[in-house]
């Protein structure tokens, strides 16, 4: 059982945590930038945002492949609850870069969307993400589903890295340290990363909460609809 | 050696009984055929650029197998011969024998397709070598992720249009490079040099997709 008292303190941690991050982000100066302007403190909510994705995405896949090697429903629940949540941060992620690009870059223009390299990828993996959620709703046993489920997402990360190759072959990038555009280290100041890298630890935080608490409620349904003695 | 003859016992199989009903090649040969006139007829008269001819010919292809080859496993539960298999045959056996029938498919709607595209469209193929290579090459990966997926929609309840809506996000590297691939053979300034690497993306993504589905294919297969 886990321990109620400690993860109270540590998700309090987090909350105080966070809440110091917002103030930061918000309050402190940040140095004048070209284009950017103030925009540029979507900095410390865009990049997290793609961070937790990608921690949620290893945490999926990682119980996906416990599932199949222990058939354990908790470890299929876990892989839900991360792959749902991924999907969040993802789509979160994907609205800040859309806003931000169109202010920025885009700026007078009518685009919107933008062909760039890690916006296509984040789609596709939502796209990945969407196609795992429509496959559950679909087997009906728990057992079964937790088995096969698991082996789509695995299949699903064995083919994604093959995008971080092929993709930026095809496509011009906004982003930092991409091929003729400055890196990351170039273009802020070290106030900013003062706030940068805290905002991951608490975004990857926040998914923390989110996920033990969704697992939690989880678990709670599945015994209550599961087990004969309830 | 025994591998190698059960994968071919269910490779024979597959073919027998496809001699005896030609239900699949014929619906995918009517599927590449009507969606290449519908292309035809919505491009109308016009031009169509190299880019474009080579993306519309591997979605036709890509829509053709996703629609033609998940019958593969679903046939089995139908005829409820999946416990015999899965007593006879190893699950390794039974997933090789399903690949090999599934690209030979695929290898009758690539010829079909590019036979009739070439007719409809105009289409001017400057290095037939490096276009067949890279539908070869890119039908092997398109046949090992379809395979696996057709094993996982017949163990759903929901059968349906399940396979594109599974397939399709899994296949964007593999869609990318081969037509940039096709469309250098398509394009007679870029030649070899240029495609060599999309032929190489092609091939590793079909070995590993290939690698992979053998080893999950034996969850998906036993109970």
């Amino acid at each position: 059982m886990i321990n109620l008292r400690r993860y109270t303190l540590i998700r309090n941690v987090i909350l105080l945590w966070m809440s110091v991050v917002l103030c930061a982000a918000f309050l402190l100066g940040i140095p004048k930038i070209n284009i950017l302007e103030h925009t540029a403190r979507n900095l410390y909510f865009h990049v997290p945002m793609w961070f937790t994705m990608m921690a949620a995405v290893f945490v999926s896949a990682y119980h996906s492949f416990q599932v199949l090697r222990s058939g354990d429903i908790v470890r299929d629940i876990r892989a839900l609850q991360a792959a749902r949540i991924g999907a969040f941060f993802g789509v979160l992620g994907l609205l800040t870069g859309i806003v931000w690009s169109k202010f920025t870059w885009y700026v007078g223009t009518d685009v919107w969307w933008n062909f760039d390299p890690r916006q296509s990828m984040v789609s596709l993996q939502l796209l990945i993400y969407g196609a795992y959620f429509v496959l559950r709703g679909a087997l009906d046993d728990p057992s079964k589903r937790a088995r096969i489920a698991a082996v789509y997402n695995l299949f699903a990360a064995t083919t994604t890295p093959f995008l971080l190759y092929v993709i930026p072959r095809q496509m011009d990038s906004l982003h930092p340290g991409a091929e003729g555009n400055p890196a990351f280290s170039e273009i802020t100041h070290p106030i900013m990363r003062l706030v940068f890298y805290p905002a991951i630890i608490g975004f990857i935080g926040m998914f923390w909460i989110l996920y033990t608490q969704r697992v939690r409620m989880a678990l709670i349904k599945h015994r209550v609809t599961h087990d004969p003695e309830l | 050696m025994t591998w190698i003859r059960g994968s071919w016992a269910i490779l024979q199989k597959d073919l027998r009984l496809e001699m005896r009903s030609r239900y699949a090649v014929n619906m995918l040969l009517m599927f590449v055929l009507s969606s290449l006139l519908l292309i035809a007829f919505a491009v109308g008269q016009e031009s169509v650029g190299e880019r474009m001819q080579s993306a519309l010919l591997w979605i036709v292809i890509l829509f053709s197998a996703s629609i033609g080859l998940g019958r593969s496993f679903v046939a089995e539960e139908e005829r409820g011969t999946v416990l015999l298999l899965q007593l006879n045959v190893p699950g390794s056996q039974v997933f090789t024998g399903k690949l090999i029938f599934n690209f030979l498919l695929l290898l009758a709607v690539d010829l079909v397709a590019l036979v009739v595209f070439a007719l409809l469209l105009n289409m001017v193929i400057e290095d037939w070598l490096l276009l067949l290579f890279s539908l070869v090459l890119g039908s092997v990966g398109l046949a090992g992720a379809t395979t696996l997926l057709a094993a996982i929609i017949a163990r759903a309840s929901n059968k349906g249009p399940l396979l594109p809506v599974l397939l399709f996000p899994l296949l964007v590297p593999l869609l990318l490079s081969v037509v940039r691939a096709s469309r250098a053979a398509l394009d007679g300034g870029l030649g070899l040099s240029r495609a060599l690497p999309d032929l190489q993306i092609i091939g590793l993504f079909s070995g590993v997709v290939i690698t992979a589905a053998v080893v999950l294919f034996e969850y998906v297969w036993y109970d």
